[in-house]
């Protein structure tokens, strides 16, 4: 679903935010992405789903390159930022439409999912307000949903608990893992150890631009916590 | 007070993409910085020679009336009337709407400080333009009277001062609009017509003041009463700088300074009343689930850029009272006839030029309403809403650009419509009226997206520092005043070739222009847009 190959982007000035990272995502995988601040996983994420241009390395999305063909990928990506700012001009339900048009989801399954995942989220009743009046965690929930709309195959999160109440926080994992169940993938950073160890399959860790491991959460891990590994690591470079 | 300049100086680093410039490693933005500021360096340049050669046409008639004193008040008066006008549309945007108002107010600061630091972004702004009009004035005068030493430190002195009393002034008039409209749901759109109501009244007000086309030609004291009465402090500037009375000096140095802190400090006691009044959304969470409409991805582009444009009064009145004024102008027209038009402006056979002029001013007012150059700035930490949507970027810019032909086409069809019923002029001048400033509207909205995409500002906290301060807002606008000043120097130039023939010829090379454009932004855009 997604394969990173020798992924390297340097900052202006010549100093590498991320080095020669390699990494394959398959369907069905909830894969978490984990690493100190600044340590190249926002950089990674904004340039997989085609927001952050790149000279070194390639990002495919269901085979096809970002670089060569960026529209047919990002038609199967949803992005979710770490701090989703939505457009405060318009109301929540005019956001949720107006990126059902830039991603050509049917009338029907619009009306539909919009429903469901709003309901879930309960801000329903918000959706006729402006967005600028809604709250961090209400933001982040619209964002979601805008996200799952149009049925993505591949899902690309950033910090996605930050700022969710526990039953959002709760209610977004059910969805993460219905939606791997259905054959999409899911991407996605995370500071919160104990979330990852529970709900990811795979795990990488990065760490100053170079991917120190990755692979089955079990076999990262072994027979310790996530946390004791993730800090193991990270002192041992 | 050290903190006032602190927080004024934080908000003129971000002005004009300042910071960025000072601070970037890359080679070709550092390139770039340099090659925009020698540009507007340039431009400011030649606007100081031309301020100065007007100064100097002007004095010599004041010489010879024994009046020189009247090229100073005049000066005065014109960049204190035109700082005015331009701060108080302005005025609103720079006091309430700024993304770090949150920041700024948690800070061990006195409000009124931070009122202070808001009006001095203004000040210093409006600084700027009265030195380029001001210094040549003041050489012109140093020239032809040679005055005393007292002169030269007299008129430094004041040129600091001059713009504040009007600012204060048009901030007083911003900060009541906004006062008034944040007590209603609607405050953004009543803030808006209120803006736009008071500019008209005030404009329609003052050339109610400039009297008949007698007292114009009688000049002398005269023509010096009508400054004075259409601006009182120039007389006690003129009194301050060219009689040396030190009272005048004193009184316009303490008329300025007091009303500055005076405002500073009144508007500090309502000043987070009015800010939450302004920026607080009505929430009535009573939405019951309905049939949506779909469409298009560049209908929904259109009709999300449509929308971010109405909800910015600042946006909103940067880019549309060109075109307001030109509908203004078109109305006005139909009560004056041409001929009497020539005898008011002071031009003999205007009826002969109009046929050349009018297409070209029109299109000068449609060139200074281009809500392109600041409309990719404007998406700020937004755009990767945009970046990570499956739509080509040509799709993308192309509704950004059909947004500009939606403020502009209807008034300027409007307009020209209304010129051709009171100038009357032939067919093919007709056609004209109506082509020529439509194929700058669409090559204004073009040049507006490929500039902004040249120059990108992103990181802003206040949308006045895109729309009004950023290197592409300046640099289109300068481009596309150029663009129309190139065409109309050569047409006045030959008179000896029908002047419908130039036009046609403007017309072909700007439709050329606009194509090459086009492609660039189906090519080029799209690289240009991934790389922002």
């Amino acid at each position: 679903m997604l394969t990173i190959k020798h992924f390297t982007k340097s900052y202006k000035g010549g100093k590498k935010a991320v080095n020669d990272l390699n990494l394959v995502v398959e369907p069905g995988d909830i894969y978490g992405f984990i690493g100190h601040n600044g340590a190249g996983k926002t950089t990674t994420i904004r340039a997989v789903v085609g927001v952050l241009d790149f000279e070194e390395g390639d990002v495919e999305i269901d085979g096809i390159s970002i670089k060569k063909d960026p529209v047919a990928c990002k038609s199967k990506i949803a992005y979710i930022p770490d701090n989703p700012d939505l457009y405060d001009h318009l109301t929540g339900i005019q956001y949720l439409n107006f990126i059902g048009d830039l991603f050509s989801v049917s009338k029907a399954d619009r009306e539909l999912l919009i429903k469901k995942y709003c309901d879930a989220f309960q801000i329903t009743a918000n959706l006729g307000d402006m967005i600028s009046s809604y709250s961090h965690g209400m933001k982040q929930k619209l964002a979601i949903t805008s996200a799952l709309i149009h049925k993505p195959k591949l899902l690309v999160l950033d910090e996605p608990f930050v700022g969710l109440d526990p039953k959002a926080a709760h209610m977004l994992k059910t969805i993460m893992v219905d939606l791997c169940s259905k054959g999409s993938a899911i991407f996605f950073s995370t500071h919160v150890l104990d979330v990852a160890e529970k709900l990811c399959n795979k795990i990488a860790i990065i760490k100053a631009g170079q991917l120190i491991t990755h692979g089955k959460t079990e076999e990262v891990k072994g027979k310790n916590s996530l946390e004791d590994v993730f800090m193991e690591l990270i002192a041992n470079d | 007070m050290i903190n006032i300049w602190r927080l004024t100086k934080i908000q003129l680093l971000s002005s004009f993409g300042l910071n960025k410039a000072l601070h970037t490693l890359d080679v070709k933005e550092r390139r770039k910085a340099i090659l925009l500021s020698s540009s507007i360096l340039a431009g400011v340049l030649m606007i100081a020679v031309v301020s100065f050669g007007y100064s100097f046409m002007m004095a010599m008639t004041f010489e010879q009336m024994g009046r020189m004193d009247l090229l100073l008040a005049i000066m005065m008066a014109v960049t204190s009337i035109v700082g005015f006008f331009t701060t108080i549309y302005k005025a609103s945007g720079v006091l309430f709407s700024y993304k770090d108002y949150d920041l700024v107010m948690s800070l061990p600061i006195k409000t009124s400080h931070v009122v202070a630091s808001r009006v001095l972004q203004l000040y210093v702004l409006n600084l700027f333009f009265t030195l380029i009009v001001m210094l040549p004035a003041g050489v012109v005068y140093a020239i032809k009277v040679n005055p005393e030493t007292l002169f030269y430190l007299l008129f430094l002195m004041t040129l600091l001062f001059i713009p504040l009393l009007p600012i204060i002034a048009a901030t007083i008039i911003g900060s009541f609009i906004s006062w008034v409209s944040s007590r209603f749901k609607a405050s953004r759109m009543i803030s808006l017509v209120l803006t736009f109501v008071v500019i008209i009244a005030l404009m329609v007000g003052s050339f109610g003041l400039n009297g008949n086309e007698q007292v114009l030609a009688d000049m002398g004291t005269e023509l010096a009463d009508m400054i004075f009465k259409l601006y009182p402090l120039a007389d006690m500037y003129v009194d301050a700088v060219c009689s040396y009375r030190m009272s005048s000096f004193l009184l316009f140095i303490a008329l300025s300074v007091l009303s500055f802190m005076i405002f500073a400090t009144v508007l500090g006691t309502r000043y987070k009343a009015i800010h939450t009044g302004l920026t607080t959304s009505h929430a009535s969470s009573k939405y019951i689930m309905k049939p949506l409409e779909a469409s298009s991805p560049f209908r929904a582009l259109y009709k999300k850029e449509l929308r971010r444009y109405f909800s910015s009064s600042i946006y909103v009145l940067n880019t549309s009272i060109g075109m307001i004024l030109l509908l203004v102008m078109s109305i006005a027209l139909l009560f004056v006839s041409s001929e009497k038009l020539g005898e008011l402006i002071e031009i003999p056979q205007l009826s002969h030029y109009l046929s050349t002029l009018a297409p070209m001013i029109v299109s000068l007012f449609v060139t200074l309403s281009c809500t392109t150059s600041s409309s990719i700035s404007l998406e700020g930490n937004h755009l990767w809403i945009l970046k990570s949507s499956p739509i080509s970027k040509q799709t993308i810019l192309l509704s950004k650009v059909a947004v500009n032909l939606t403020i502009t086409l209807p008034v300027l069809v409007v307009s020209s419509m209304l010129l051709m019923i009171s100038l009357r002029p032939g067919w093919i001048e007709s056609l004209l009226l109506l082509v020529i400033p439509l194929i700058y509207a669409c090559y204004s909205a073009m040049m507006g997206v490929i500039v902004n995409l040249k120059l990108p500002n992103l990181e802003w906290t206040s949308e006045v520092t895109v729309i009004k301060q950023s290197a592409a807002v300046i640099v289109s606008m300068f481009i596309g005043v150029i663009s129309l000043l190139i065409p109309l120097g050569i047409s006045l130039l030959l008179t000896h070739v029908n002047g419908n023939l130039i036009l046609i010829g403007i017309g072909m090379i700007m439709i050329a222009v606009c194509l090459v454009m086009f492609r660039y932004i189906q090519t080029k855009g799209e690289r240009l847009f991934r790389t922002i």
